[in-house]
């Protein structure tokens, strides 16, 4: 960044600025690498200039198309000192996320407390469950049917078929499972999916974020204007929150960028070196 | 001073978010403790959930110690430009890295200088 606009004028400078701001809503929800870019030692490259806006892209039925490879932050899009990004994102306009705290009722708030990193269910390569999945910072690819969406997870090589169902009808013979079981259905221009089904064994997002098979996840996609798409999630569980879990992000198409294998499981010896660390005391 | 404002926003927003894609990097790691260490590459495993490669490193009394350096998902690199092919066995190179905090003689990579003075990024800032 530095040596990039060395000597630049200022106006330059301030365009670049104007970059930086558009792009925090997205690498707000990079779960890696957001301090590097917070220090400024990051910087997008590539596309910038001002926001284009065109009409969402429409399957033959008029539905919003969802189709295509999208991905919410991490360090191949944000860039890195030394490693500017290989897939730029253009610029997108602000889009704001409601977001509401975790609320735990007194009996699941006694039972994670205590838990740490190492109780993480993804440091086994186990499954992260719905909504954690989602800002994974990994893409993922979504494959739009008139009668189903997809989506295929890079991250520990997960997918979610979403049957589209009007009334929200979820098959009466569920067993609990880690990415729980969804169905979808259009909301005007708004994808929306909800999800039952799960186990009570994954994090809804942040260390100890327990729940119980009750949770229930509803999901709204929503294409914008400027080539992003916008993800809201609301997630209940009656039985561990005491009021509803709102999370979200921006999405964004990386350029040149597909869901590739991610076989997690290949060779993890990190839960054995922080259990060592855990035992020395620090 | 509105973007100014907007962009102090947004990293508070950053500093929130508390998540990780795999494993938690302070349990691990000691992010004050970034340590140099120029070495020649012995092995190299491009694995997931994360790259390992180990060098060769010899203290001033000429004995050699050797390191396992931990790095991001090979996509992760790939999309960064850090293949597999960068790394050859027998090649020197200097790394930054986040010594572990198990005492062993591991460390997160933080960036990979090559012979001719290329810099990869290998993995995050500690945190």
């Amino acid at each position: 960044m530095k040596t990039r606009f060395a000597g630049v004028v200022a106006s330059a400078l301030a365009l670049a600025l104007a970059v930086a701001v558009i792009s925090v809503p997205s690498s707000a929800q990079d779960e890696n690498n957001g301090k590097g870019k917070a220090k400024g030692k990051g910087g997008q490259k590539g596309p910038s200039g001002p926001v284009v806006h065109k009409p969402v892209p429409r399957t033959p039925d008029g539905k919003p198309d969802l189709t295509g490879t999208w991905q919410s932050g991490g360090v191949s899009l944000t860039g890195e000192a030394g490693a500017p990004p290989l897939h730029p994102l253009p610029p997108i306009d602000n889009h704001p996320i409601t977001r509401q705290a975790l609320a735990y009722k007194p009996e699941f708030e006694a039972k994670r407390k205590g838990l740490t990193t190492l109780d993480d269910p993804t440091l086994y390569c186990l499954l992260p469950g719905v909504p954690r999945i989602q800002t994974n910072p990994m893409p993922l690819e979504i494959l739009e049917t008139p009668k189903e969406v997809a989506i295929l997870y890079e991250a520990f090589r997960a997918w979610r078929r979403i049957p589209i169902n009007d009334k929200l009808e979820h098959p009466d013979d569920l067993v609990p499972t880690w990415m729980g079981d969804s169905v979808g259905r259009w909301e005007g221009d708004t994808f929306v999916v909800d999800t039952i089904g799960f186990n009570d064994k994954t994090w809804i997002g942040g260390v100890g974020s327990i729940h119980s098979e009750q949770m229930h996840v509803v999901e709204r996609y929503t294409l914008n204007d400027d080539g992003s798409m916008t993800w809201e999630a609301t997630v209940e569980d009656p039985v561990a929150l005491t009021k509803p879990y709102k999370t979200g992000a921006v999405f964004r198409t990386p350029i040149d960028v597909r869901v590739e294998e991610y076989e997690c499981i290949e060779n993890n010896p990190d839960p054995g070196h922080m259990k060592k660390a855990a035992e020395m005391g620090k | 001073m509105k973007h100014f404002l907007v962009l102090t926003l947004g990293l508070i927003l950053l500093a929130a978010v508390p998540a990780v894609a795999h494993h938690s990097f302070a349990a691990e790691y000691d992010s004050n403790n970034l340590i140099t260490l120029t070495g020649v590459i012995s092995k190299v495993e491009w694995t997931n959930p994360h790259i390992y490669f180990y060098i060769d490193v010899k203290d001033e009394s000429g004995k050699v110690a050797t390191w396992s350096i931990e790095g991001y998902p090979p996509n992760t690199l790939k999309r960064t430009g850090f293949v597999k092919s960068d790394l050859k066995i027998g090649d020197t190179v200097t790394v930054t890295a986040y010594k572990a905090k198990d005492a062993s003689n591991s460390g997160a990579g933080r960036e990979v200088t090559f012979a001719d003075g290329t810099k990869k990024f290998a993995g995050p800032e500690g945190r």
